[in-house]
């Protein structure tokens, strides 16, 4: 526990460090490419019109809410969490000689990969709005309960970007893992239809999986006007304790890095 | 209290490749699982002790210098300063803000501008944005990059590069300030800005621990210093003392070759001997010094000529002498024997010397053998003096006109170095 306190009171300390390393992967974003954001609007959108297709027209299924808005909604939470991830599994590797050169917190670099997406889930969200008002969405009083649960995704991806960034420094096999991983895992969460369906042994092994009943609890909150359930609440706790437990582990490992880089 | 404590601290690496692979994984799991987990402390197969036990101390206003052979220890000794690395025994304690002049640039992004990378490389320097801002015109001023301080530092040319990183790191104001090699930085005139600023952090007591193979920086910027072989600290003393040490723990004298056919006569060694005769590599200011001068003849040699020059170790010529412009003949030479060089007074100032000494033909044109700054020594003293000659001195002082002069006593406490000659200046005058 006072291991925690350190660390995080360490991080404290080096927001600025934080802020400026979120800030110069934005700013070398917009200066390398030249669509800028708009790759954050981009990806969710053709996703949307090719799910839209198929389970629209080809194996139509009925979600509750106009399909568009629905795919939209679950992509943009889900490409938060996988492009944080996709940052964070090289974030320590490729920056080889901050690592091994100058000392402070690491966690930085994972942090950092994950505030960046966290722009990009801002601006896609825009869009998302956008749809839901073109759809004619209703919100109510639920949705007071968003920021709790883009807070519970948040502490989810972190705990999870803080473990693969650091395996992928160990063994550097994690980062191809990571891609079939995050494949499977996406067809394996609630983002273009609902996971419920699948039923049987199987639906309930799928039931364990984190990312659905936040992604749901997402949903429920903009979408259908329901609180998020118990299942929400437990894995925000989870989740919670998940990132108490990497940081820690993130932080005793630290040290160890510059040998194994 | 101590600004840096190192007790016992001890580094093991490990030879040879790691396989960063989960196939490695498994095996090693295996290995750990059926015999225990490792004893850290203990050596395992292709192990070996970077750091081994190594202890000393850094106090308010002390400049340590850090010398030793290549391997001997020093980047891991500093990167355990940095904590970049952890010890795998023993303590590190460092008090305050540790200010690196270490990769000075490593923060530095191809594609940002100059002025974004100062924010950023000062970030990770640890200096809060505010803090950037007030002094960004003041570094950039350093640096010497103005012009280009809106250019993608990718254009730089790497000069340019470490000065801006450097001119970032000058500006940080740390409470340990560790320094490696960065002498060798941008050009003469950056080098003086370099130093100045140093010795100005040193002045307000700021302590320093100085890595170099430059021996002569070492001698003149610290106050005290540490010889490192095999991981381990082999001698503690005055800076003069240890560059001493560790040449003596080096000695690979070159000259020890003797006359052959093609040449008919050779300079055998050559021995520095103090007042009492002893060898050594270690001389004071305004004490005696004698330079030996071996030679070995194959066959009558006619009034030869012996030449010695002494040069500084940054390679100015402090003096040249020769039995030829003195006029002195030592006859016909044939066989083994000497000739002596008896200074009465060095008036050197403390640094790191080197002596050529060479035979020439009786015209005094051509060698008949060279050894050029094969044989290095060490001047220590208590003299505050800048430059290399120690001029005997006397200050008087007349007041008004016809005033008789006044001598003024110098009175010399022992300071070890003298460039905090300076410093010691601005104490008296405040």
């Amino acid at each position: 526990m006072s291991i925690l306190m350190e660390v995080v009171a360490e991080q404290w300390e080096y927001r600025e460090l934080l802020v400026r390393m979120t800030a110069r992967d934005l700013l070398l974003r917009y200066k390398q490419t030249v669509m800028g954001f708009g790759w954050a609007i981009f990806m969710p959108l053709v996703n949307t019109a090719i799910f839209s297709v198929i389970f629209t027209r080809v194996a139509a299924i009925d979600v509750g809410t106009p399909y568009p808005v629905y795919a939209f909604c679950g992509l943009v939470a889900w490409n938060f969490f996988a492009s944080s991830l996709r940052f964070s599994v090289t974030s320590l590797t490729s920056n080889p000689s901050l690592v091994t050169k100058v000392y402070f917190p690491r966690e930085i670099f994972p942090f950092s990969a994950v505030l960046v997406s966290i722009v990009d889930f801002a601006v896609s969200s825009l869009v998302l709005v956008a749809l839901m008002l073109y759809y004619r969405v209703e919100v109510g009083w639920p949705l007071l309960m968003l920021p709790v649960v883009v807070l519970a995704i948040i502490v989810f991806t972190a705990a999870t970007a803080l473990v693969i960034s650091m395996a992928n420094l160990f063994y550097r096999d994690v980062k191809y893992l990571f891609e079939i991983v995050i494949a499977v895992w996406m067809f394996a969460t609630s983002v273009v239809y609902p996971i419920g369906r699948v039923g049987g042994k199987l639906g309930a092994v799928l039931a364990l999986n984190p990312m659905t009943h936040l992604i749901d609890a997402f949903r429920a909150v903009l979408l259908d006007q329901r609180m998020p359930g118990m299942a929400f609440h437990l894995t925000f706790a989870a989740s919670i304790l998940m990132l108490a437990g990497a940081w820690v582990m993130f932080h005793l490992a630290e040290f160890d890095f510059a040998e194994n880089l | 209290m101590s600004a840096v404590i190192f007790e016992g601290v001890s580094k093991k690496f490990r030879r040879g490749e790691r396989h960063d692979s989960l196939r490695d994984l498994v095996p090693s799991l295996v290995k750990r699982a059926m015999r225990g987990a490792p004893d850290r402390t203990a050596l395992a197969d292709q192990e070996f002790w970077a750091v081994k036990d190594m202890s000393f101390k850094v106090g308010a206003g002390e400049a340590l210098g850090i010398i030793g052979p290549n391997g001997a220890g020093k980047s891991t000794t500093l990167k355990l300063l940095t904590k970049i690395l952890r010890p795998t025994k023993g303590r590190i304690e460092i008090n305050g803000r540790v200010g690196a002049l270490i990769e000075v640039a490593a923060g530095f992004h191809p594609d940002l501008t100059g002025r974004e990378n100062v924010y950023l490389q000062g970030a990770i320097m640890g200096m809060p944005r505010a803090e950037i801002a007030r002094k960004f015109d003041a570094i950039v001023d350093f640096s010497g990059v103005q012009d280009f301080i809106d250019t993608p530092v990718k254009r730089y040319s790497s000069g340019m590069n470490a000065r801006l990183g450097f001119a970032i790191a000058a500006h940080l104001d740390p409470d340990v300030l560790i320094i490696d090699e960065v002498l060798s930085v941008g050009d003469v005139g950056f080098q003086e800005k370099c130093v100045t600023r140093m010795r100005e952090l040193l002045g307000r007591g700021i302590p320093l621990v100085f890595v170099s193979h430059n021996l002569s920086a070492v001698v003149q910027l610290c106050t005290r210093a540490i010889l490192v072989d095999r991981g381990a600290v082999q001698f503690d003393g005055r800076p003069a003392e240890a560059v001493a040490e560790f040449r003596k723990a080096r000695r690979d004298n070159p000259a020890a070759s003797g006359a052959s056919a093609d040449k008919p006569m050779a300079i055998t060694g050559v021995q520095l001997l103090q007042a009492d005769g002893e060898s050594s590599p270690l001389f004071t200011t305004g004490k005696p010094m004698t330079i030996r001068v071996g030679y070995e003849a194959r066959e009558p040699i006619h009034k030869p000529h012996v030449a010695i020059d002494i040069h500084g170790v940054d390679g100015v010529y402090c003096a040249g002498i020769n039995t030829r412009m003195d006029d002195c003949s030592l006859g016909t030479l044939e066989g083994r024997g000497f000739v002596d060089l008896a200074i009465s007074k060095l008036a050197l100032l403390p640094g790191c010397y080197t002596i050529s000494a060479g035979i020439l033909d009786p015209q005094g044109l051509r060698p008949l053998d060279l050894q050029e700054r094969a044989f290095p020594f060490s001047v220590v003293s208590d003299r505050r003096d800048f430059g290399f000659v120690y001029l005997e001195h006397q200050w008087t002082h007349g007041h008004g006109v016809d005033a008789r002069p006044v001598r003024l006593e110098a009175r010399l406490s022992p300071r070890p170095a003298r460039s905090l000659a300076a410093v010691a200046v601005q104490e008296e005058l405040g």
